[in-house]
């Protein structure tokens, strides 16, 4: 969800709780005057009430120019003097009307009376109503005010940070560049813009030096290695050497022989994880790739006896060509070395997907610790134990699954894009 | 990273004063990119470290042989005669038909005529990266048996040594 939005989800529900609350305590304080302005009247009227109920005698008949409902009743004992609030039937509108009554007692010519002075409460309805209008506008006006801002805040004041936010989104790591950004006036997004900056830079620096590295260590490491191999190679041609000396000197030549292969493996591995490979841009076609590194193969497929079917369509994946070269060579020269004799090979590359499906032992590891480095089956086949680890870089590279299952005793490495 | 430059510089100041020299590169760097440029800028051939020497040395003689005789020069060893044009081969004027991996099998023993061969070589030469697939050398030995046949039977000596726990030598006595 956007960040704005979930904000604006937070300010509409408090500025609403805040309206309603304060509409309430507006009506409270409202009602609570108008009631005290009402019940000053209703004792305005009292008073008249009593002056000319005591005066009877003397004056004329006009009490009932109070305006309001006046009531008299003849009782027998005072009682209490209370203000009240009833609905009595106006028979003018003929309904129920809110009224607010003073009653007291009045004693006049030797008779006590119970007089009722009621006044007509509609005022407060009208209030009520004037309330409730004025919120909901209120709350309208505020939704739509909040609304508007909100895109505009999206757009101007956000408009920073969605900048950076674009930019990392394309930050490459390959291009050694430091992300550069113009000065911002919000300080927030100058900040964090600062922080990228630094960040970038510090990261420039690690894959320059991680580079250098693997290079220098390509480099230097190779070179005494084949002095090595050469020198165990003259060793061979001296004649005088006895067959065990032999023995002892071939086995060391085949260890030097396997560190070789193993640096450069390592190497390999580093550089598709340090993505120094740059990202393909356009599919590569597997179909002569896997028909070549099968005619490679023939000798060995053909000494295994190893029936091999394919079902390829010309297509393939968006990679660096290198990549699809070891990718394709590492999945069929896996699904050879851990075939058995007499086996099949199925390879099936459609669409989306390229499955490489071997007959082969049953495994006893769990088969996805076979991605993992020096992971092997077997301890006495020559494999080095990288080869699936180097396929799975290259699809978490390049965005590619690759999946192992084993039914039976077909093995599948399937790799989808 | 030479001392004193870049070695794909030395190619081309090489080129450019005596065009006609064989040149291989031998360098650490084994991406195909730094292979296509180094060929690219007229290197003969170029070989990744660590390399077997013999390896290094069927490959300079392969440069000399195009270098020098615009690759018609016959190959002999005892009675063996190669048409490395052709990839003929033949035994006292009878030809043998070899298979490609038999035929390269045979030039690399010749090239390295009266050396120990390791298995290791031998292997790498004929597959490559490849190499490693094989969990025994007893694939080297197939080829190995087919090709000693193949000339035995044309009546050729054999010239085969095998050396025991290291590899072959091919010679001559």
């Amino acid at each position: 969800m956007k960040l704005l939005v979930q904000i604006l989800r937070y300010q509409l529900v408090t500025s609403m709780l805040v309206l309603f609350l304060g509409a309430g305590l507006f009506y409270v304080s409202v009602r609570y005057l108008i009631d005290r302005e009402v019940n000053k009247e209703l004792f305005q009227s009292q008073l008249k009430v009593r002056w000319q109920l005591r005066h009877l005698e003397t004056l004329p008949v006009y009490i009932l120019q109070l305006g309001d409902s006046l009531q008299l009743e003849e009782v027998r004992y005072p009682g209490k003097v209370l203000v009240r609030e009833t609905f009595m039937l106006n028979l003018a509108e003929n309904e129920y009307q809110p009224y607010r009554q003073l009653v007291f007692y009045e004693r006049a010519l030797g008779q006590w009376y119970r007089v009722t002075i009621s006044k007509l409460l509609l005022q407060r309805q009208r209030l009520m109503e004037a309330v409730v209008m004025t919120v909901t506008f209120i709350v309208a006006l505020l939704l739509v005010s909040l609304l508007l801002l909100n895109s505009w805040l999206s757009q101007r004041l956000w408009k920073p940070f969605y900048k950076t936010l674009g930019k990392l989104d394309q930050y490459q790591i390959q291009q050694h560049e430091t992300l550069r950004f113009a000065r911002e006036e919000t300080l927030e997004f100058d900040q964090l813009n600062q922080a990228v900056s630094q960040l970038t830079s510090r990261i420039a620096t690690a894959y320059q030096n991680l580079k250098e590295f693997t290079e220098n260590a390509s480099h230097e490491i190779q070179t005494p290695l084949a002095v090595i191999l050469s020198k165990i190679e003259g060793l061979f041609q001296d004649e005088t050497l006895t067959e065990s000396q032999l023995v002892i000197l071939s086995s060391v030549s085949e260890a030097a022989n396997r560190l070789g292969r193993l640096n450069q493996a390592l190497l390999l591995l580093t550089k598709i994880e340090n993505r120094q490979f740059l990202a393909g841009t356009e599919p590569v076609n597997l179909v002569p790739i896997i028909n070549g590194k099968l005619r490679d193969l023939e000798d060995l497929i053909g000494k295994r006896e190893i029936d091999i079917q394919t079902e390829l369509q010309p297509v393939g994946l968006v990679i660096h060509p290198a990549l699809a070269e070891i990718l394709v060579n590492n999945l069929l020269t896996n699904a050879i070395r851990h075939n058995v004799e007499k086996g099949k090979i199925i390879i099936i590359l459609r669409e989306r997907f390229l499955s490489v499906r071997n007959t082969g032992k049953t495994l006893s590891a769990n088969p996805e610790q076979l991605f993992e480095r020096f992971r092997k089956e077997s301890t006495l086949s020559a494999s080095l134990g990288l080869g699936l680890a180097l396929v799975k870089s290259i699809c978490e590279v390049n965005g590619q699954t690759l999946k192992y299952d084993i039914e039976n005793d077909w093995h599948s490495l399937t790799v989808s894009w | 990273m030479l001392p004193d430059g870049d070695g794909l510089n030395a190619v081309r100041e090489l080129k450019r004063k005596f065009p006609q020299t064989g040149i291989i590169i031998i360098s650490a760097k084994n991406s195909l990119d730094d292979r296509i440029e180094g060929l690219n800028l007229g290197s003969d051939d170029y070989l990744t470290k660590p390399f077997h020497l013999s390896e290094l040395n069927a490959r300079v003689q392969a440069v000399i042989r195009r270098r020098s005789f615009q690759g018609n020069q016959q190959i002999r060893f005892g009675k063996i005669v190669i048409e490395p044009q052709e990839h003929f081969v033949s035994v006292e004027g009878q030809e043998i038909i070899l298979t490609r991996k038999e035929y390269d099998l045979l030039i690399y023993l010749i090239a390295n005529k009266n050396r120990v061969l390791t298995k290791e070589s031998i292997a790498e030469h004929l597959w490559g990266d490849d190499a490693d697939l094989m969990d025994n050398f007893d694939f080297i030995y197939t080829h190995i048996k087919n090709l000693r046949k193949k000339l035995m039977d044309k009546d050729c000596p054999d010239y085969l040594r095998s050396i025991y726990g290291v590899g072959y030598k091919f010679s001559e006595q």
